[in-house]
């Protein structure tokens, strides 16, 4: 199997690394830079758990190769504070409640802030629009919803 | 874990052709890998070499021309389609069928081509290609050629693509004048799924009616239905021909059953969304 050398940042941080062509990018993110925030469930592309951003795009990790995010720019949940303060969708869920087992929590902040730098205000169908992706099994999308409409009001 | 595999990322169509003439039977293509990793990991495929498109800078092109319609490369995502206002104003069907595949996060990687060249009959893209008369550009060894979409198609997940080709763009003409399109899809949930049975359907009702009815799910491969076409040659009652519309429909497909849904139950819904589509598009005008 061919190897191939990767040169990435995550969370404004550089990384050079050798990479077998197999290798995904979620494996990647959780095993060789040990950032276990992004979760792994389905590997295959249905429940979303595993969302990044690559270059400020949601993207199911799983179903992308380390070796293709080679010069890319990825954002993981670890990436969105700023300092030691909670960016405004974080916030939010917290305020709301939007968590209960948590498993899906970070790939639904990374989808919603990744949301929010694009369209600032969305409408509540862009908002379910923008998650769709991404599977709580807890089943509380309400919170989850009213989270990021409220973190969208809260401004910056 | 997917299986083992080289890894290739041409950066010229030269490059590509190359490596499809070295290792073809053997290599898979992909741009957004949405169905190709899948099928990887399931061990239903195992190629030795896989390609990336993305290096190759050519097949990102999408443009459109007043005359020769819509070009779409291989490696143009499902949301950029999606984001272009000349394919939501003119190219109605083929955006709302983009609009039903998948999520939008598989949307932000996943392609057309993809979509068409992984041959899955459910493909939700491929019925709206079909009423379109889109054409498949194609390259390998030999040289160019196009295959017409209806072509394209031969069997569950099995394209008239050779080993040794690849599909450059999809070109699409210009619908006839005050031509409406939608894409009608019926699925176990409102969310991500396969298509229980899907309807792309093409209208032009000013002076004399035309209309173009393709499905998915309901064959072998995606499918386009003639006999439509035919019963609105004729001048009749709007409601009468949307019913022959529907029988026409209803004794063409072939379904199976599976784990979405039953044989008879496709047949029904195939004939509801035929009936609802027609309806809908020759109502609002």
């Amino acid at each position: 199997m061919s190897r191939h050398k990767i040169s990435l940042r995550v969370n404004g941080q550089r990384y050079e690394l050798e990479v077998e062509a197999n290798r995904t990018l979620l494996q990647t993110i959780r095993e060789d830079l040990e950032m276990t925030g992004t979760k792994c469930a389905c590997e295959r592309g249905d429940c979303g758990l595993c969302t990044v951003m690559v270059d400020g795009v949601p993207t199911k990790s799983c179903l992308v190769l380390a070796v293709e995010a080679d010069g890319k720019e990825i954002t993981t949940i670890e990436g969105l504070m700023k300092g030691e303060e909670l960016n405004p969708v974080q916030r939010a869920f917290i305020e709301h409640g939007a968590v209960q087992c948590g498993f899906c929590t970070p790939a639904f902040i990374v989808a919603a802030t990744a949301l929010l730098k694009r369209n600032p205000k969305p409408s509540e169908e862009e908002v379910k629009e923008a998650i769709g992706g991404i599977l709580c099994r807890c089943t509380g999308y309400r919170q989850i919803i009213d989270a990021i409409l409220d973190a969208s009001k809260s401004g910056k | 874990m997917i299986p083992k595999f080289d890894y290739f990322r041409p950066k010229t169509t030269e490059e590509l052709v190359d490596l499809l003439a070295k290792y073809g039977e053997d290599a898979k293509m992909f741009a957004g890998g949405t169905d190709l990793f899948v099928l990887m990991r399931d061990r239903l495929i195992r190629p030795k070499y896989v390609i990336d498109l993305k290096g190759i800078e050519e097949l990102h092109e999408f443009s459109y021309d007043e005359k020769r319609g819509l070009r779409i490369g291989a490696t143009v995502t499902l949301n950029e389609l999606l984001e272009s206002d000349v394919v939501k104003e003119r190219f109605g069907v083929l955006w709302s069928a983009a609009g039903a595949l998948a999520d939008p996060t598989i949307r932000n990687r996943g392609t057309l081509v993809g979509n068409i060249c992984n041959a899955s009959p459910a493909a939700d893209t491929a019925p709206a290609l079909l009423v379109l008369d889109a054409e498949v550009e194609v390259a390998g060894k030999g040289g160019e050629r196009t295959i017409p979409i209806r072509d394209f198609f031969i069997g569950v997940k099995r394209t008239s693509l050779k080993p040794e080709e690849f599909v450059k763009a999809v070109r699409i003409p210009n619908p006839p004048a005050g031509a409406k399109g939608g894409y009608y899809k019926w699925g176990r949930t409102r969310g991500e799924d396969l298509a229980v049975v899907g309807v792309a359907a093409l209208v032009v009702n000013s002076g004399k009616r035309i209309v173009r009815v393709a499905l998915s799910s309901v064959f072998k491969t995606p499918l386009r239905v003639p006999e439509v076409e035919k019963v609105f040659e004729e001048e009749g009652p709007l409601d009468e021909q949307i019913e022959r519309a529907v029988s026409a429909v209803q004794e063409k497909i072939a379904p199976i059953t599976d784990v979405r849904s039953s044989k008879e139950y496709r047949i029904h819904m195939a004939g509801v969304l035929t009936r609802r589509a027609l309806k809908e598009l020759f109502g609002g005008s």
